[in-house]
């Protein structure tokens, strides 16, 4: 005890993050050389620091920082808008719409958010519980959602219900019929972009007594999820899968997580069929560093070539109208969700963008107990104690409102009043050849 | 000749069939699995009753697909002889442009075959008189006809072949034929115009975009009689233009194939039919498999068993338990055929005439892992019936439906049961083989290895049905009966117990007639939904009577108290049907008695959702009765339902009791699939067994279960749920099981590994557990499994370690055994009997903990260490 009247462990936790919000704030503002050995060709060290200072501005940044793509030499780096010339694009001062809605089918609740984005399903046992709750504040601001991941629906979202998805997965991990009747939107993950053919998994580490008393399993054992679904292993075993969750919630919107083989475009129409109101395809990209190296970016089709196969593939069956179609897996920037939409998805889902707000320098320590330097992805109960969930909150949303500020520009500037008009629109983009 | 050389002259014969424009090695279509059902009868059961079962099972398709296939057909139907259905092929063609039918019979039907006798198959005058149907049914025409001489003599001579293969090579010579009219008329036009639904002997297939019921409906086969049907529901998620080309069944040469599932290896199984001169047409996973029969059945020779081997194949531990002899013959098929077995969930139903030994089959083949749901049954009485479905409850509606009409069946199988896929014990197949003798046939059902499977034939069948009719309605009630209604309805069960084995049905009857008379007052109808409870759910005597005959009058007589409880609702009870006003409780205590027939059994307005709409009324107590394969029932009743009961009659259908929170939920008879899924707290008995993914990630409840449960019970359950399974399960038992330890608050799985006979007597099982997964990667919990004989090795876990049971242990499961006694009237001193004697707990029960996993040991450890 020291004359401030605080323990030593927390003067620890203050100074540490005192130290991680100064770099936080001063890496992105540097004049000279970026960090060394930050980020990788899609997450450049730009796109990370860019990340981060509109985190902190929620505004784009204006001292050179690339901030709308990476160095990666394919995907979404690749491509680019064919603007409209200065002269024909909207004034400043004419509204331009970024809301979409989350059921297109001519029944069940209507459901829209302002803007074409919400949080991807991220557990407790993956991230921390200050995640989760700041994830949801940011969610609950926007009039947008988050995802409770599989690990169970702690009860300081209890709060923030109206905007949590949950998700049942696999291992079913604290899914019980209360959280499924609080949610508004139920999500079922049958795969991950980042390990398709693999269910979740938590080494032992990070499976603390916390943890492991939210899913009712024994602390410190490795918890390995299921693949797939041992009670679904048709289409006609997920549409009653879906008439359970309607059995339970017959208010719930049904999201439906898939993640991108090559007969995705069947999946989805099967999906469509069985219920769905959602279809969100999960690409190759994404996942935390806790996938294993096989899976990741080596089953999964990239998320920029599933769009449109599952897009054209719905329109071809005349039913594109009446499922909304959510990407995720590799979706960095605003850029990337205008691309994305303009590929032919309704809207985006972001996860790994997310935690780069809160300071993820995606080191793919995510696996270890107390391997995240930044306390996002551990349930360490000290690091974790290094993200205040206002402040997190409050980043997550100042993210939004500048991911929403280049959406707005990027439609003006293709003389559209809204994001829903730029769905499909594969013409409005350029596939460009740039030296990485 | 000897059978090599038949076989390479006959796929020599095939290099033509190949073509230029050879479809690609890519299926078509998407589809998942579906509802399937297959009916096999000593005598020829009119279309009907397989019609209730396929309505009942709509929930498996969506409609753009549906067929039915009928085998030992009924002569008088295509207005023919029996010899000219017995010696011609029937040659069934599907006309979608019916234009084209005088091409197709000058080009491919009278060229090859001398026609007997055609037939078009009537049909109702306007398709859109069947609700749902868009696409118009094909115009179908069977054409009865033999082979031409010349055609046969010219095959023979180019293929060096002599007079002896003449039925080999006329069957070739059919089968050819209608890949050709295919690939003319169906695939390859892009036009699809016409195409063969089937061509072997005696065998009929009709199919199209629509359900399975609704071809019954549209091609009025509800009275045409088959001593053996499939049925199938298709659910195809591609394209916005269905064709019936693409609905089940397809056709091998004399058998029709339906499936419920799909495969991974498509591409593999195309080419390893190529290979064999065999090439695809509609591009489906179903096609494929019965292409994959055909080639080894027909033109290899197989018997069933190495048929089923080759596509099945026994794997693993099962392997290793067959008998050498046999290893060595299943592992030459298997290095041989392991490219056309197909990988992934399947079921398969196939419908099989067999011209050669004059025998109809019905054959049910589930894949090796088990993994889509699958049950088979048995009827034995002067008649018999074998059936096998995706759901027990499409079983339950044909033997419903059946029975209504038909005094020769009763409403209830003998037996019920579950395959167990690549198995070294049944061989995860079973067939059903009518054998007709004159004017009469007989039924059998074999597994793969050829063992019968037949109930106690001492006992005899409650037929002719319904038993004396009026004589015995109006027949006094002897006096020893009455007594037996004294006393509370236990001991009255007691009583019982010792007097129905000297009764014969009439005696039943009187009895029980007596009983709906007392079940006017609500004490009265307490105690007599009490006793015939009892009755239907215990295991007991009866004597020369059948256990399934005297259910069947057991189920009589309950819907008769329910009947009463509608015309007269009392203070105690009161009724709510479809149709009917929604009743409020009186008082909370008020019994609501649900009559499920014509509840939808999913979605709204459904039976699960009217349960949780009238407990949200005020009721506590649910007595739903005649379920009809109705879904989720007590689900969506929240947190807390403590107080909550719901007792379940008839069949009811998957999902029962997921979810539940406190309720409790009595299912009296056999249940379906994915019971007490994420089952939190409550408690929840079956009166019989369950089926697939029982309890899977379920967190808590008390659960006894007086049977078996099928595949993968209790995978991913987590925290302290306390199951009581008499009986045994399939495989894959508590695979990821995380229930911390039993010892502190955790869960466990008593496995009792009994069963009972046919006369009630609770016998052990050959091992209590047959599967080669025990408590694979579990962390949690515990398995106490009762093997007094010491059957079950190391080598059937994979995570999981024996320890001694400890007296603390002894402690913690006995009070779940004396509840499973008072439930079940499973004596505890019974379970502790080995060879006449009183064992030690200890030497009867084993535990098995988690052992850990081998590979995650290092990483453990160091966490340990850290966190001490």
């Amino acid at each position: 005890m020291d004359l401030t009247g605080k323990t030593a462990e927390e003067l620890v936790i203050e100074k540490h993050v005192e130290a991680l919000r100064r770099g936080f704030h001063l890496w992105p503002t540097l004049a000279f050389d970026r960090p060394p050995a930050l980020g990788d060709a899609r997450w450049t060290a730009d796109l990370i620091l860019a990340t981060w200072l509109q985190a902190e501005t929620g505004r784009p940044p204006d001292n050179g920082l690339e901030y709308r793509v990476g160095r990666s030499g394919g995907g979404f780096d690749r491509l680019d808008f064919k603007f409209l010339p200065p002269e024909q694009w909207l004034p400043e001062e004419e509204p331009v719409d970024t809301s979409i809605p989350l059921n297109r089918r001519p029944y069940d609740r209507r459901i829209e958010i302002p803007v074409p984005w919400y949080g991807a399903g991220m557990s407790f046992g993956s991230i921390s519980e200050q995640v989760m709750v700041a994830r949801a504040k940011a969610a609950q601001q926007w009039q947008t959602f988050t995802c409770t991941g599989e690990g169970g629906y702690p009860d300081s979202l209890i709060p923030y219900r109206d905007h949590v998805i949950t998700q049942i997965a696999t291992g079913m991990f604290g899914v019980r019929e209360e959280t499924v009747q609080w949610a508004p939107i139920v999500e079922f993950k049958y795969a991950q972009g980042a390990k398709p053919g693999l269910g979740g998994h938590l080494l032992g580490d990070k499976a603390t007594v916390a943890v492991a008393k939210m899913r009712e399993s024994v602390p410190w054992v490795s918890l390995f999820s299921p693949f797939p679904f041992h009670s679904v292993y048709s289409v006609e075993d997920h549409k009653k899968h879906i008439d359970w969750v309607k059995t339970m919630n017959p208010e719930a919107l049904v999201s439906v997580k898939v993640s991108t083989p090559t007969d995705v475009d069947m999946v989805a129409v099967g999906s469509y069929y069985a219920g769905a109101h959602i279809i969100h395809l999960d690409g190759s990209y994404g996942g935390t560093g806790a996938a294993p190296e096989i899976a990741k970016k080596n089953i999964a089709m990239p998320i920029e070539l599933a769009i449109p196969k599952v897009h054209r593939f719905l329109e071809q069956e005349g039913i594109r109208d009446e499922v909304v179609v959510m990407a995720s897996g590799g979706i960095r920037t605003a850029h990337d969700v205008a691309k994305a939409i303009a590929l032919g998805a309704d809207g985006c889902i972001l996860g790994t963008t997310e935690l780069i707000a809160l300071g993820c320098t995606r080191c793919s320590n995510c696996e270890r107990g107390r391997g995240c330097p930044f306390g996002l992805t551990t349930t360490d109960p000290e690091l974790s104690q290094l993200v205040d969930p206002d402040w997190a909150a409050e980043r997550i949303g100042n993210l939004y409102r500048s991911f929403q500020q280049q959406l707005q520009g990027i439609l003006r500037r293709l003389g559209l009043r809204s994001v829903r008009d730029l769905r499909g629109r594969r013409d409005l983009l350029r596939y460009e050849r740039r030296d990485a | 000749m000897s059978r090599q050389s038949i076989v390479e002259a006959l796929i020599r014969s095939r290099r033509t069939l190949a073509g230029p424009d050879l479809p690609p090695l890519r299926k078509e279509d998407a589809e998942g699995g579906c509802g399937v059902i297959g009916i096999a009868a000593s005598v020829p059961i009119p279309g009907r009753h397989l019609l209730q079962s396929l309505r009942q099972m709509r929930n498996r398709g969506n409609g753009k697909g549906g067929g039915i296939a009928a085998v030992g057909l009924d002569p008088r139907f295509f207005d023919i002889s029996p010899e000219v259905l017995e010696q011609d092929y029937l040659l069934t063609i599907a006309y979608l442009d019916p234009a084209v039918r005088g091409q197709v019979e000058s080009s491919f039907v009278e060229p090859v075959f001398a026609v007997d006798h055609i037939f078009p198959i009537p049909t109702l005058p306007d398709f859109r008189a069947i609700p749902g149907l868009e696409v118009p049914p094909p115009e179908v025409v069977c054409y009865f006809g033999r082979v031409r001489p010349q055609v046969r003599e010219r095959f023979l001579q180019q293929q060096g072949l002599s007079e002896r293969e003449r039925t080999t090579v006329e069957d070739e010579i059919v089968y050819q034929n209608s890949y050709r009219l295919n690939r003319t008329f169906y695939s390859s036009t892009g036009e699809k115009r016409a195409f063969v639904l089937s061509h072997g002997k005696n065998l009929l297939v009709l199919k199209m975009v629509g359900y399975g019921d609704d071809v019954i409906r549209y091609y009025r086969l509800e009275d045409l009689r088959a001593h053996v049907w499939i049925g199938h529901h298709r659910y195809p998620t591609k394209g916005r233009v269905w064709h019936p080309g693409g609905a089940h069944p397809f056709i091998g040469m004399h058998e029709a194939l339906v499936h419920n599932g799909d495969f991974a290896n498509y591409a593999s199984i195309t080419a390893y039919l190529a290979q064999r001169g065999v090439y695809p047409l509609f591009l489906t996973d179903t096609e494929v498999a019965v292409l994959v029969f055909d080639v080894h059945h027909r033109l290899y020779g197989y018997p069933l068993e190495y048929v089923i081997e080759a596509m099945a194949p026994t794997t693993e531990r099962d392997f290793t338990l067959l008998p050498p002899e046999k290893q060595r013959v299943y592992r030459m098929l298997q290095t041989v055929h392991m490219h056309g077995s197909p990988d992934g969930p399947w079921f398969f139903l196939i419908a099989q005439s067999d011209p050669n030994e004059r025998a109809y089959r019905l054959i049910g083949i589930t894949d090796t892992s088990m993994l889509r749901p699958q049950v088979f049954a048995l009827q034995q009485g002067h008649e018999a019936i074998g059936f096998a479905a995706s759901e027990k409850q499409a079983i339950d509606a044909a033997l419903e439906s059946l029975s209504a009409e038909d005094p020769r069946f009763w409403s209830r199988a003998d037996l019920y049961w579950n395959a167990r896929g690549g198995s070294h014990t049944d061989g995860g197949a079973f067939i059903f083989t009518v054998q007709p003798n004159g004017a009469s046939a007989s039924l059998r059902c074999t597994d793969k290895f050829g063992r019968a499977i037949a109930p106690d034939p001492a006992k005899r069948p409650p037929t002719p049905w319904p038993i004396g009719g009026g004589a015995i309605a109006g027949a006094p009630v002897a006096p020893s009966a009455l007594s037996d209604l004294d006393g509370s309805p236990e001991d009255a069960f007691t009583r019982l117990c010792r007097r129905i084995p000297t009764w014969d049905y009439p005696d039943l009857l009187r009895f029980l007639e007596a009983l709906e008379h007392r079940a006017t007052d609500d004490e009265g109808r307490a105690w007599t939904i009490r006793l015939l409870s009892l009755l239907m759910d215990r295991h007991y005597p009866t004597g020369s009577m059948k256990r399934s005959g005297l259910l069947s009058l057991l189920d009589e007589s309950f819907a008769g108290v329910v009947e009463a409880i509608r015309r007269a609702p009392s203070e105690g009870y009161v009724w709510m049907g479809c149709d009917g006003p929604q009743p409020e409780p009186l008082h909370p205590d008020q019994v609501l008695v649900i009559d499920a027939r014509g509840y939808p059994p999913e979605g709204e307005g459904s039976l699960a959702r009217m349960i949780v709409a009238m407990h949200r009324r005020g009721f506590r107590r649910f007595l739903v009765v005649h379920t009809r394969g109705h879904r989720f029932i007590a689900n969506g009743l929240g947190p807390n339902s403590d107080g909550v009961r719901v007792d379940v009659y008839g069949f009811s259908g998957d999902y029962l009791a997921s979810g539940i929170d406190g309720a409790e939920v009595v299912v009296h008879g056999t249940a379906q699939d994915q019971l007490a899924q994420i089952m939190k707290r409550g408690k929840l008995v079956v009166h019989g067994d369950v089926g697939q993914t029982f309890m899977y990630a379920a967190k808590g409840g008390e659960v006894y279960v007086l049977g078996n449960a099928a595949g993968r019970p209790l995978i991913n359950a987590v925290g302290r749920p306390r199951v009581v399974i008499n009986g045994t399960c399939l495989d894959y038992l508590a695979e990821s099981f995380m229930a911390g330890d039993p010892l502190h608050g955790g869960g466990f799985v008593i496995l009792n590994g009994v069963t009972f006979d046919e006369d009630g007597r609770l016998l052990d099982l050959e091992t209590p557990y047959p599967g080669g997964n025990l408590f694979s990667l579990a962390s949690g919990g515990a398995i106490y499994i009762r093997d007094p004989y010491r059957r079950i090795t190391e080598d059937q876990l994979n995570g999981g370690a024996f320890a001694p049971l400890e007296a603390e242990d002894w402690a913690l499961i006995r009070p779940y055994l004396e509840e499973n006694e008072r439930l079940f009237g499973i004596s505890l001193q019974r379970l502790l009997t080995v060879e006449g004697e009183i064992a030690a707990p200890e030497q009867v029960y084993r535990k098995i903990r988690p052992a850990g996993h081998e590979a995650l040991q290092p990483e453990e450890a160091w966490v340990r260490n850290q966190h001490g």
